[in-house]
């Protein structure tokens, strides 16, 4: 017999209560890892983007909010001598249909960015036609083919292309003329960003070093811009941010209830064993061995439910990678560092809400908690 | 001369501001391998006595020694009542998730033996008490005479040099009252114990070598 084993027994002495606890933190893990496992996942994609078209380097407005760059930064941005190439594009989620919303991104035809697109069916847009090409995800969800026409926000469009992108945000989404989309978003000539790709970096200078150096060359020619590495950016963009606010925040709320029926449980279970702690320490165990039981406790309520919430959560992300609206950034496979993440969220959360319990039955009294009744 | 093992010098005990006095100025000499007795109506005081002697509780005035040496200043109460001391309760105090085999090996996580040391020793202690087809029995499935024994096999679970019973045989019925008896002063003589017994049964003061009666907190006959 074991420390563990008593733990265990504790448990189960209770088993509605330790089951409904245990469904109270699965709910708080299932959400934290279907949350911030989306989250992650489109912050991937994102990256994948930059990564697949040879970005170095995104130029943004230096506010938070209101990044709209004036395209003729563009000169500006390809006289910095390390600056191979500087493309104007602008991003927009938009209603393509009443159930389905896509990202759109605006790329000039020449957009080295299109290079990296595999296109299984079609050809590239041109610049002043009112032309589509659609990621293969999104044309699925849409059921459309090379040929047919798309109304978009009202104005009808050609179906020029079906491509397979680097990134599942660009599969599930579509591509079309920076006019096009600039007069239907109506941005005039502003641009979400520029995509720079630098030229490779002299030898005996780091990538990193030169890559900095960009940065500045850029940042002085252009004052109140703000060059930003791709890895960065990926991270740091507006959409990518709600959604790891959003996901953690309401992962917290969740992991929060979760706490507090751990607390709860530990708190009743404890007072109802006042007399066992009273025996306990009657025999000799001391005060730490019987607050290290105690947080045993907790902490596999912990564990278990997190192991539970592990299993919701991916019941969850499979579920959203199977719906039209979500197919394109969720992914149903949890990695294993975001699991062991979840699970040491659960333990730890365990063994916070088990601690005041914890205390509480350590410091009884013997002869105080053998005459409870 | 027998050595004095534990020594009550001037005791008393207080709660409630002062305002209840339990014991008022006892002095209480227990030798090593002695058997004692200690008698008196209800609330009298002999429990607390016994809590303070078993290193539960501290006096409020005087002191409690062991081996003459005082409990408040120089032990470790948790360790001195795991290594020195064996309880057997009224109530059994048996945990209910445990099995009698388990329960027994609960005193033993404060000491060096290992998993297997403290089953082998758990289920000896058991053997002896006569309860080897029980092993593996809930308390709720023992019956109170055969919980009472698993309670004082876990209560020698650690060797200890002092058994103190606090009222032993109060849930039993005569029968298994007598059994009890019988295996504490068993127990007493082979191990050569200092037994003390809380009891309110003439029959059971009168068995023990000494008997200390305490009334209103004090003892009144030794």
């Amino acid at each position: 017999m074991t420390l563990l084993s008593i733990a265990l027994r504790n448990i189960l002495r209770r088993r509605l209560r330790t089951a409904l606890t245990l469904c109270g933190v699965a709910v708080g893990i299932a959400a934290f890892v279907a949350l911030v496992g989306f989250s992650k996942s489109f912050e991937k994609e994102w990256l994948k983007i930059y990564q697949s078209s040879g970005t170095d380097l995104a130029v943004v407005q230096k506010t938070f909010l209101n990044t709209s760059v004036d395209e003729s930064a563009g000169d500006k941005i390809r006289t910095v001598p390390e600056v191979a190439d500087a493309v104007p594009m602008v991003l927009n989620l938009m209603d393509l249909t009443p159930e389905v919303n896509a990202l759109v991104y605006g790329f000039p035809e020449t957009s080295f960015e299109l290079d990296s697109l595999k296109i299984l069916q079609g050809r590239r847009f041109h610049d002043d036609a009112p032309e589509v090409m659609l990621g293969e995800i999104l044309a699925d969800n849409l059921g459309k083919k090379v040929g047919d026409p798309l109304d978009i926000e009202g104005r009808s469009f050609l179906v020029v292309a079906v491509f397979r992108g680097g990134s599942a945000l660009e599969t599930g989404g579509a591509l079309m003329p920076i006019r096009q989309l600039q007069n239907l978003a109506d941005l005039g000539r502003k641009a979400t960003a520029f995509h720079v790709r630098l030229k490779p970096a002299p030898a005996g200078v780091s990538t990193d070093e030169y890559v900095q150096k960009a940065r500045r060359d850029i940042e002085a020619a252009l004052p109140g811009l703000k060059a930003v590495p791709a890895g960065e950016r990926a991270s740091n963009n507006q959409l990518v941010v709600l959604a790891r606010s959003t996901a953690w925040g309401t992962s917290f709320i969740a992991l929060f209830v979760g706490a507090l029926g751990i607390a709860n449980t530990m708190a009743m279970s404890v007072f109802e064993r006042t007399k066992d702690i009273g025996v306990l320490r009657a025999l000799g165990w001391k005060r730490w061995r019987i607050m290290k039981l105690i947080l045993i406790e907790s902490g596999i309520l912990g564990l278990f439910g997190g192991v539970l919430g592990l299993a919701g959560g991916w019941v969850a992300l499979r579920v959203l990678a199977s719906l039209p609206v979500t197919a394109s950034l969720a992914s149903a496979n949890i990695p294993l560092s975001h699991a062991a993440e979840a699970l040491s969220i659960a333990i730890l959360i365990g063994l916070a809400a088990g601690f005041i319990p914890a205390y509480r039955g350590a410091r009884l009294s013997p002869v105080e908690a053998l005459r409870h009744d | 001369m027998t050595e004095c093992l534990l020594e009550a010098k001037g005791v008393t005990k207080s709660y409630d501001d002062g305002r209840i006095q339990a014991l008022r100025g006892v002095d209480v000499q227990i030798k090593a391998g002695e058997f004692v007795a200690i008698s008196g109506p209800s609330g009298s005081g002999k429990s607390t006595l016994l809590h303070l002697l078993g290193g539960l509780d501290l006096p409020t005035g005087g002191e409690i020694r062991f081996k003459g040496t005082s409990l408040a200043n120089s032990f470790d109460l948790d360790q001195f009542r795991s290594r020195r001391i064996g309880f057997v309760f009224q109530s059994f105090h048996l945990l209910p998730t445990l099995r009698a085999l388990e329960n027994v090996q609960i005193p033993m996580f404060e000491g060096k033996l290992g998993i297997h040391q403290r089953r082998d020793k758990a289920e000896a202690l058991l053997r002896e008490m006569g309860l080897e087809h029980r092993l593996h029995q809930y308390p709720n499935q023992l019956s109170a005479g055969e919980r009472q024994r698993v309670a004082i096999a876990r209560s020698l679970a650690n060797d200890p040099e002092i058994l103190l019973a606090d009222e032993p045989t109060g849930n039993l019925d005569s029968e298994n009252s007598v059994k009890i008896m019988v295996i504490l002063e068993r127990i007493q003589k082979q191990r050569n114990m200092a037994l003390i017994i809380v009891t309110h049964e003439e029959e059971i003061a009168r068995s023990a070598l000494r008997n200390i009666h305490i009334r209103d907190g004090r003892i009144s006959s030794q």
